[in-house]
This record gives structure tokens, sequence and C-alpha cells, in this order.
């Protein structure tokens, strides 16, 4: 309970809607039991009288008790649901937020649909408890006592054996709520997993469809949605044996009326007027109390709702600002891996070790080896995607984990090996790597740096054209040149090119290398690749085999000094003897 | 994001009635659980009647009898008999309470069971449907609005099915039938309530249009948050490197700002709704007591009678004012179902797809492959022609090396030799029938595919490869691993493979990504086998093995390679050069140098010690050195 306590917190900044609307439950409720006494008196008045003239009066009366109380149970809809609305979508704000700010290895192990339809279906839960759920048990609070404290004054030992079926409700209630928890995570789970497929088949349909994976990917979806069926069916028992429960409880409550109230009437002790008030308060009382029965159940579901979305509030950024950040005057762009080394959560070995590199401001670094040797890794630690296990990279001479991170990867311009694009116009794509607006001039500035002007000149909407879903409707190309653009656009002392050249034909790639001397003078350039000729001219190349630095040196050192550098040129300009041919 | 399409084509005209009629068609199969569904039902309410007729009697019988004895006889009063009649009523109406137990239960358990069946099925077909449309239909969604028809649209159905349809029908044959029975215990007394049952159901009708609206509103805005949100997670790495956390988080407070006045309008409807039906059905109650009073003072009605009749009205009352509760379930239901229905109905355009659906069967594929592409040109949608007028051919056994500058349209070609799109004009032909005409999955099914934005599904490395195709053998399995030169990286895998992919691949290196996509293309032992950019993020000595390993298992095959490597594409029987649509030279390598035209120069390009980057050069050279 002190865990959605905490997040009721969150349901007081909104104080004054709040506070009024619990307000207003009391007192339309106390109306509400006011409209039953008034008929229950005005019955036992009736019985063999010649004036009806009093009926007149209490039928306007009642219309216009009813009027207030029907206001009033406006405002408290209004007003709480209202509250527990702006909590849900502050409460999604903060959770993606977070998320934002998590680092990749929590990332790298979680699935993205899985994490989206949880934000939804927890945050539901919680809304639907602490909003409309604490409306319910707070009128379910004010009216039980109002109504018992009415009817024990017309007979205790017929309310006293009133509440014999409610409390029996109660107890079958709390002894189902294990089963329905139970049935309905079991639910949850498998609706996320219906998720996950669907997502999977509609994301990567071309590969669904190129290898015609259609039938099995929908028997797939079919088994899941199968088993779903059954948990549901499941669920469906354990609430239909609440619902049998609470309706016979409710059935039941009867039964004393016409018994105790019936054999009361025939010692005279009770009034029919009396009786009335106990069948009229049954029927207010009892749908109160189902609420409360109601709530219980969705209590365990609203707590571990509550501890999962704690969970990931609390989770700690491993990648975050220092505590005390030194602030220096203005980055120069000189690197340096000092005993790197660096392991993936629960991988065997690490990915890098004994990295020692040193690149002055404005030189060019090349990182080759083969694939999987770590050189993405490498990269990925100059801008924190993650830090070193043990060593330090450091920027002018500043560990990185001492900078903050605004300041490190504001001097950054990072082009993924992946080259993600958001599914935006492309004018969006380039203008988010730039944390000021760009003018129409200038993204075509760096539009033509990137080798593609005329390409985009050639887009039916120009600089508008929406690009799709991770920029589907450009070619291979075009995304690697985009993603340039985007890092160029934030003018960065340090440019991380990861292997973002290796579908771009050689050609542009000599153009583009030729565009990206001449814009950024004096900036330090780390590249990775493949293609020796991309980094051929680098001040120094990094030759990594499985996580160690092999081999160092300018491209005729390592021609000599490095195997795998050799036989990789060699391979590479195989040309000599066939130009011969 | 925020620019893609309206991913629901509103069809404001749709009537509800065709609608429902729709959804009735859906649970026809299950007419079955229905029928059951409606006889518990009617079980339910008839014991509902029954208890308050029990009240009634005992009322009017035996204590209205003794407190009559009381008042005749005075002192001589001898209650036994009347209270031994009370227990007796009393046993009568525990006996109905009880047996209301066992039909409370199977009304949820029946219900819920017909409605999911619906839904099981209709989830299938919508899925089944989805994966159906062409691959230019998903150019322009967003992949998480997709995913939301399949889960969240769907699971409002179910609820449409259950409280929804079943109930809220039965609910107006309650309504229905308790009037009559309200007229004839009492007409007198049952004509207010008769007269007031058409203002609430009226009220219902006036908010029920804007409840409408508002539903649609507050789910198309759920779902344009939750696909932002799953691009912003995918693209995680981008947004923190580039320092823009702040932005992404603007543009989603600007989604759920957008959510949140969608629902508060909601909360709106439903807080003047609910008191204003409590406003009318006190009415109703007032003018019963208004009425009934004087004539119990007249004597013409009795107690018993009276509370009968209080009984029955709130059993009126609860279906009435309920019918506000189910509307919002209906009105969320139809929202989503518009939203199903408007997938349902989207036929894809291409000519294989909708022969999918339905239609006469595609022509057989027996020969040996033999692809032609016949004066093909093409353009996506109304952009501009990206092919021109492409001729060529893959016979059997050869391999066709595609090459030139980027943005060319190589990938395209790939494209359309898949089925992806049809071409604008000309032919391709597959053994002399148009690839049009042919079953598209059939043809897939022979070819192996390495696509240049390849894709990887979360599971096992085996799962992967093998992709529960029937022609992937432990053998073939073996061979491809050998082939694309992955042995090595499975083998240092944790598990081997059965070691787990993430999402994507997101836990391996792009190479290694590339190696597994070729694992996987070699182990169905395909007829074709496509390459585009395969090998792009490989080493060159790895890629240099894979050639060679993967010579004799291309021995008898056809494959298309598309490079920008040239390196990669000397063995190929014909290199096909594309310049901007247009194919602008082919021949082999040796004839292509000879010709000394645009192959020539990207040849000149790559392998020449040309001084693109000097040491002088601002960018590269260090001013400290
Ligand atoms: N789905 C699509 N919708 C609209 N336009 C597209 C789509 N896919 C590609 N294009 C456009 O078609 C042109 C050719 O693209 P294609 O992918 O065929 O090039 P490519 O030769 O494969 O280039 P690369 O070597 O860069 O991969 C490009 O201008 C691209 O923007
Ligand atoms: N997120 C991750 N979690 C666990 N292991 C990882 C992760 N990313 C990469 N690896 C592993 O670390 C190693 C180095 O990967 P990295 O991406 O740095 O290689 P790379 O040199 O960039 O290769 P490529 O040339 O293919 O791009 C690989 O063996 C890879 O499987
Ligand atoms: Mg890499
Ligand atoms: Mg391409």
């Amino acid at each position: 309970m002190a865990r959605l306590w905490k997040f009721f917190g969150r349901f007081l900044r909104h104080k004054r809607p709040l506070f009024l609307g619990f307000l207003t439950i009391p007192i339309a409720a106390l109306l509400d039991v006011r409209i039953t006494v008034m008929i229950g008196e005005a019955l036992d008045r009736m019985r063999g009288a010649s004036d009806t003239e009093f009926l007149e009066g209490l039928f306007w009366m009642v219309l216009l008790i009813a009027l207030v109380r029907g206001v009033f149970r406006f405002l408290q809809r209004w007003w709480l649901v209202c509250v527990s609305r702006y909590v849900e979508v502050d409460l999604k704000q903060d959770l993606f937020d977070q998320l934002t700010r998590l680092s990749f290895s929590f990332h790298d192990k979680s699935l993205s649909g899985d994490i989206a339809s949880r934000l939804t279906s927890d945050v539901e839960n919680i809304r639907m408890f602490l909003g409309p759920g604490l409306m319910y048990v707070a009128g379910a609070l004010v009216m039980v006592p109002a109504a018992l404290f009415t009817l024990i004054g017309l007979s205790p030992w017929l309310t006293l054996s009133m509440l014999l079926p409610m409390l029996a409700m109660g107890l079958g209630i709390q002894l189902l709520t294990p089963r329905l928890h139970r049935h309905s995570t079991a639910v949850q789970e498998k609706q996320a997993e219906i998720s996950h497929i669907a997502q999977e088949s509609f994301g990567g349909i071309r590969v669904v469809k190129g290898y015609g994976l259609e039938e099995s990917r929908a028997r797939r979806l079919e088994r899941v949605s199968a088993e779903n069926l059954g948990h549901q069916l499941g669920f469906a028992r354990a609430r239909g044996l609440s619902h049998a429960i609470t309706e016979t409880s409710h059935a039941l409550t009867f039964l004393p009326i016409l018994l105790v109230g019936g054999l009361a009437l025939i010692d005279r002790t009770l009034e029919v007027g009396a009786l009335f008030q106990f069948i009229d308060l049954t029927f207010k009382v009892f749908w109160p109390v189902i609420a409360l029965g109601w709530m219980a159940g969705l209590y365990p579901r609203a707590l571990s709702s509550a501890r999962r979305i704690d969970e990931l509030l609390g989770e700690q950024p491993e990648i975050r600002d220092p505590e005390q950040p030194t602030a220096p005057p203005r980055i120069q762009g000189a690197l340096r891996f000092e005993q790197v080394e660096f392991r993936y959560p629960a991988a065997a070995a690490p990915a890098l070790a004994d990295i020692d590199i040193s690149v002055a401001p404005g030189a060019m670094l090349g990182v080759v080896g083969p694939t999987g040797a770590g050189k993405s890794t490498l990269l990925g630690l100059i801008g924190r995607l993650h830090d070193p296990t043990a060593g330090a990279v450091k920027l002018d001479g500043f560990d990185v984990r001492r900078l903050e991170l605004a300041t490190l990867r504001r001097a950054l311009g990072y082009v993924p090996q992946d080259s993600f694009l958001f599914s935006e116009t492309y004018r969006d794509n380039v203008q988010f790597g730039s944390p000021e607006p760009l003018t129409d001039a200038s993204v075509h500035e760096l539009v033509a740096t990137a080798g593609m002007a005329q390409e985009v000149a050639r887009f039916p909407a120009g600089l508008d054209q929406l690009i799709g879903e991770r920029g589907v409707t450009l070619s291979g190309g075009q995304r690697q040149r985009t993603c340039i653009a985007r890092a160029l656009a934030r003018e960065p002392r340090v440019l991380v090119l990861d292997d973002c050249l290796s579908a771009v034909d050689t050609e542009t790639e000599a153009r583009l290398l030729e565009n990206l001397r001449r814009a950024g003078s004096g900036r330090t350039l780390v590249v990775a690749a493949h293609r020796l000729s991309t980094v051929k001219h680098a001040d120094e190349i990094v030759v990594i085999e499985r996580g160690r630095i092999s081999a160092r040196g300018t491209h005729a050192q390592l021609l000599r000094s490095s195997d795998w550098y050799r036989e990789t040129w060699r391979i590479q300009q195989a040309r000599e003897e066939l130009l011969a041919s | 994001m925020s620019g893609h399409q309206e991913l629901d084509e509103d069809k404001r005209g749709t009537l509800d009635r065709a609608l429902l009629w729709r959804l009735v068609r859906f649970a026809r199969p299950h007419a079955r659980q229905f029928v059951w569904s409606f006889l518990v039902l009617a079980l339910v309410f008839a014991l509902e009647l029954a208890g308050p007729g029990l009240l009634r009697g005992a009322i009017d019988g035996p204590v209205g009898a003794a407190i009559a004895a009381r008042e005749f006889e005075g002192a001589a009063f001898e209650p036994q008999p009347y209270v031994r009649e009370l227990w007796w009523w009393a046993g009568a109406y525990l006996l109905v309470a009880l047996l209301g137990f066992a039909f409370r239960y199977l009304e949820v358990a029946q219900l819920t069971r017909a409605g999911q069946l619906v839904v099981h099925d209709l989830r299938r077909r919508l899925y089944e449907h989805i994966q159906r449309l062409d691959v230019a239909w998903f150019d322009r969604r967003p992949t998480g609005g997709l995913v939301t028809r399949v889960t969240s649209d769907v699971e409002s159905l179910a609820e449409m099915f259950t409280t929804g349809l079943v109930t809220l029908s039965f609910d107006l044959v309650k309504i229905g039938a308790l009037l009559v029975v309200l007229f004839w215990l009492d007409w007198r007394l049952a004509g207010i309530a008769v007269a007031l049952t058409p203002v609430l159901i009226g009220i219902s009708m006036v908010f029920r249009g804007g409840a409408r609206e508002a539903h649609r509103l507050v789910r198309r805005r759920l779902s344009e948050s939750n696909g932002y949100l799953q691009e912003a997670l995918q693209g995680i790495r981008v947004v923190q490197m580039f320092g823009r956390e702040k932005l992404v988080s603007q543009r989603f407070a600007g989604h759920l700002s957008r959510y949140l006045s969608a629902n508060v309008r909601t909360v709106l409807l439903f807080a003047l709704f609910f008191p204003a039906i409590d406003w009318v059905v006190t009415l109703i109650q007032a003018s019963s007591v208004r009425f009934g009073g004087t004539r119990i003072a007249q004597g013409e009605l009795s107690y018993g009678l009276f509370l009968q009749f209080w009984f029955y009205l709130a059993m009126l009352l609860d279906p009435i004012r309920e019918l506000g509760e189910r509307y919002n379930v209906l009105q969320s239901a139809f929202a989503a179902a518009e939203r199903i229905f408007g997938i349902l109905d989207t036929q894809p355009t291409l000519k294989s797809n909708l022969r999918a659906l339905d239609g006469p069967a595609p022509a057989p594929l027996s020969g040996p492959g033999h692809v032609r592409f016949e004066k093909v040109s093409f353009a996506y949608g109304s952009g501009p022609e990206v092919l021109t007028e492409v001729d060529f051919e893959i016979p059997p056994g050869h391999t066709i090396a595609l090459v030139g500058a980027t943005g060319s349209g190589k990938s395209t070609i790939v494209n359309l030799l898949l089925g992806f799109y049809e071409p604008t004009r000309g032919r391709i032909l597959i053994d002399g029938v148009d690839l049009r005409e042919l079953d598209a999955r059939a043809w897939r099914a022979r070819l192996g595919l390495v696509l240049q934005e390849d894709f990887l599904f979360a599971g096992t490395v085996r799962e992967n490869l093998v992709l529960e195709r029937a022609a992937v053998s432990a053998d073939s399995l073996d061979l491809a691993l050998e082939g694309s030169c992955s042995r090595e990286l499975v083998e240092r895998l944790p598990g081997g493979l059965d070691a787990p992919v993430a999402e994507r691949g997101a836990t391996l290196s792009t190479g290694e990504r590339e190696l597994l996509s070729m694992a996987r293309a070699l182990a169905g032992s395909p007829r074709l086998i496509v390459l585009d950019e395969a090998t792009a993020s490989v080493d060159s000595a790895t890629e240099a093995r894979i050639e060679r390993a993967t010579h004799s298992l291309l021995e008898h095959r056809s494959a298309l390679v598309v490079a920008h490597r040239l390196s990669t594409v000397r063995r190929a029987h014909q290199i096909l050069v594309l310049h901007r649509g247009q194919l602008r030279e082919r021949g082999s390598h040796a004839t292509l140098l000879s010709l000394g035209g645009l192959y020539a120069r990207l040849h000149a390009m790559q392998f020449t010690d040309e001084p693109l980057l000097t040491s002088t050069d601002p960018l590269t050279s260090s001013p400290a050195r």
C-alpha cells in the first residue's frame, strides 16, 4: 500500500480539484440517503391517511434534492476523473523521460513493444485504482456508515443480520483474489506476446514476405492467441465466480429483510415504511460495497503495476552526469583511450581490452578490423554509449565521465552503423542534429556536403519529403548520407563515423570525404571502416582483432607490420593483376 | 510519426447498423455459444423476477394476514401458523437465490467464452490480412499503429461481444419484459414509467453521438502516442548521442496533451450523462410514490404490491442506467471495429497479393527459373521514375551482378524481382510467365535472400536460420554455416546455435548480423539467391572466404548480386551497370573494362591509389604533428 500511496502523491499535485471532488462525495451520498428516508417515512403516513396533500410536497422536495445530488455527482466525476487523467499523462511523461535517459544495457535486454504495452496497461491499472477506484471507495465509506446509522436506529437486529451476506461476499472475493490475479497476469503476458509478434512481423515485413513466412508467423500468432484464449476463459471462470458471489449475496441480503423483517412486522415491532427503507438503502449501499470488492480485486494488479513502474523509475541510468562535472572552456577534440577494457554485461570475454590510443585535435583516426572485432564498441565509448569497465576515455585530457553529458555529446557528431532515421520529414531528420533551428539554406548546404543535394532535389516534396519508418523510402546509401548530414548539423568538434559509407559507391564516397575535409577544418575524425581506402590517409590507423589492438601506424607502416592489414589490402587491391589482364 | 498519413480512413458515413451487421457475421460461426448465452441470461432474468414476487407473496400473504388477524383477534392472536408460513416463503426465496448462483456464474463464463472465441478468429483473420497487404502500404504506416489493431482494438471488440452486444440486446429484452410485467401488476402506476422510459432512452441517444466521436479520437490519439514511444525507443541510441532527449520528450508531451484533451471530452460526457439519467430515474420513482401513495391511502394498493413494484422498477432502471456504460463499451468497440474493418477493406493492389486472398489459382512454378526483365520501368507511387526500360536476363545457373551509384535503383530491382512492387511498365518473366500471374509465395520460396536492410527476429540463432522452413535440414544448415563463414561466430556465442538473439539482433555487430542473414539465405538451398549488399559490413578476408565457400554452393544456382565493392562481383557471368535507373553497360568484367565507360571509371576510382585524401588535407592532417 505504501508503494501506491507514493503514486497518490502525484494526485496531490492537483490539490484543488482533488479536494473539491472528494468534498462532493459525502454531500451526494447523504442527499441520496435522505431521499430514501423521506419516502419511507411518507409510506407510513399514507396508511389510512385521508389527506394526501403532503405527497405533493414530498414529490417536489425529492426532485429538488435529486437535482442537487446530480450537480454534485457531476462535479465529483468531472473533477476526480479528470485528475486521474492528468496523473496518467504526468506519469507517462515521466516514464518516457526515464526511458530516454536509461542506458543501452537496459534497452538491449528489453523488448520495445513490451515496454510500450506495459507502460500503457500499468499506468492504466494505477489510474483506475487511485482515480475512479478511490472515488468509489470514498463513496462507499460515506454511504455505508450513513445507511447503517439510519437502519440501526430502525432495527439493530435486522441491520446486523443483513450484514452477514455482505461479509460472506467480502470473504469470498478475498479468497478469489489470488486466482483472479493469476489469470489476469497470464492474460497480460499473452497479450504482450501477441503485441511482440505483430511488432516483428509488421516491422520486418520484407523479410517475412521475402521468405514466405506469412504462414508460419500466422500460425505462431494463432498459437499465442489460443493460449490467450485459454487464460481468458480461466479468467472468465474466476470472474464468473466473483460475479455469482456478489449477486447472490445481494439477493441474500433480502432474505433477512423478508424473514426477520416479516417476523417484526407480525410482532408489530416494525412498520412497513421502515422495511421500505431497508430495501431501498440495500439497493443504494450494495453497489458501493461491490465497488469495494472490485477495488480489492484491482489491488494486487495495481500493486504489481506500481512495483514495475517504480522499478523503472528507480532504475539508475548507468550513464549519467557526474556529481561535480568539470567544465572545460572549449572542447578542442583531443582524444585518449587509456588502458581501456570493456565487457558487455553477461559476456564471457571482454569486447575490448588493453586499448591505448591518442588522437590529437584535428587528426584522423582510422579503426579497422574483422567483423565483430569491437570497432563499434570502441566508437561507442567516446560518446558514453557505455562506460569502460576499466581504464578511461579522455577528451581534452578530461575523463569523459567527469564531463557533463550535454557538454560531451554536444561536441560529438555520431553516425551510427545502422543509420537509424525517424519517420518524419527529411528536414526534421537533419534538423534533429542541430540544437538551434536551421534555415532552409543551411539544411541545403548540409545536404550538399553529405553529397545528397541532387537526390533531395528530385524528391517530390523536397525537404518536406516524408521518409517512412526508419527511412524505408530511401536507398541504403541515401540513409547513410542523411545520417552524416544530421551529424554535421551540430558542427561537432569530434566526428565519429561508424562504417557509414559502406552502402555508398566509391565515387560518391570520394566526393563525400572531399567535402567533409573541406567543411570541418580542425575537426577530429574517428572513422571505422571495412574499406581500407576510406581510412588510408588517416594519421593513425589501429587494427583491432578480437578486442585488442593488434597493430597500429599509418597506412604505409601497417602494410609492412600487420598481416591482417596487408592481406585485406591485397584482396581489395587485386586490381594489379586484373588490370593487366 | 506526426506526419504519417492518417491510419484510419474515417468512414464517418458508416451506419452503426452496417457495422453491427458485419460484426454479427463474424459471430455467426459461434452462433451456438450465443444461443447458450441468451438461454442463461433468460434463466437469470426469470430468477431475478421470482425474488421480488416471493417477497410480495410473503408480505401480502402471511405478514399481511397476521397484521389483519392481530387487529381482529386482539390478545387471542396466535402468530405461530403465520410464522410457519413465512418460513416457507423464506425457504423458497433461499432456493431461488442459490439457483441464481449457478446461473450467474454461467452468465459470465459463457458470455466471455462466446466473445473470446469470436475475437480469436477475428484476430487471426486480421493478422493474416495485414500480412498480405502490399509492401508499399507498409511503407506509409507506423508499425506501432498496426500493432494496436491486432492487440487493443481487437480486445475492445471482445468486450463488445460480451458486455456490449449480447448483454445490451438482452437488456432491451429485459426492459420490454419488465414494462409488460409492471403494466400487468398495476397499469396506472406503470404508466409513469412507460411514459418516461423514452426520455431515458432519448438521453442515451443524444449522448451516444458525442461519445462515439470522442472515443474514436481517444483511440487514435492513444495509438499515436504509443507509436511515437516505440519509435523513440528504437532510435534511443541516436536520441542520446545527439542529446535530444528534451526534443523527443517535448514531442511526446505534444502527443500526450492531444490524448488528454480527447480524454477530457469523454470524461465530460460521462460526467453529464450519469447524473442526468439518475435524475430522470428519481423522477420516475418519485412519481410512483406520489401516485402510488394516494392509492395506498385509499386502500386500493397493497404494500406488498408496492414493494414488488419498487423492486421491478429498480430492475428496470438498472439496465437503462447501464445503457450508458454499455454504450461506453460499444462506442469504443465501434471505433475499434471501424479501424479494423478499414484495414480488412483495404485490398492489396498487387495482383499476386490479391490472388492470395481469393481468385484463380496462380500459374504453377515448375521450370528452371529463367528470369527476364522486359523493358521494366518503375516509380514508387506517384514519385519520379526510378527505373527506366530495364532489360536483362538471369539464365539458370548464372550469376548476374548489379553495380551502380547509390540511389541508382539497384534495391528497387531486387524489390521488383521479389514481387514486393509491380512494374509500372514492362514485364518480369519467370520461364516465360509473367511474375504477376505466378504464386508470389511459391516464387519467393525458391529464393534465398539477403536484403540491404535485413531483419533478425528475437529468439535463438537457430530459429533465425531455420525460420520454420521445411527445406532446411541439419545438413543444409551445416553447409550454410560453412558457406557464410559464420560457424566461428556461432561457436563463439554462448549456447552456439541456441544462443539468444535480441530484438533486431541488437546485441550482434552489424557484420555478424550480415553473416547470419547470409547463412539464413543459404540454408534453404535456394534456386536463385539474391544478395543486396550482403557483405557491406563484413571484412574483406571473410568476404573473400565467403566467396570461395559459396562458389561451389552456387554452382548450379542462379544469383543476383548487388554490390558496391567491385571485387565481389568479378566472378559474375555478367555485370550490369545501372545509372539513374537505366542500364548503361553490360558484359563481363573484362569487356566492361575494355569498354572504358562507367564501369571502368568506377573501377579506377576504387582501385587506384588516387590521392583523395592526402596528408596535407586540413581535415586529416594534425596541426600538432
Ligand atoms: N519504398 C520507397 N518509396 C519511395 N521511394 C523509394 C523507395 N525505396 C527507394 N526509393 C527511392 O528510389 C530510388 C532508388 O532507390 P534504391 O533503393 O533502389 O537505390 P539503390 O541503388 O539500392 O541505392 P543504394 O546503393 O544506396 O542502396 C532512391 O531515390 C530512393 O529514394
Ligand atoms: N549490445 C551488446 N551486447 C552484447 N554483446 C555485444 C553487444 N554489441 C556487440 N556485442 C558483441 O561484441 C563484439 C564486438 O561488437 P562490435 O559491434 O563492436 O563489432 P564491430 O567491430 O563493430 O563489427 P562490425 O564490423 O561487424 O561492425 C561482437 O562479438 C558482438 O557480438
Ligand atoms: Mg560495427
Ligand atoms: Mg540499395
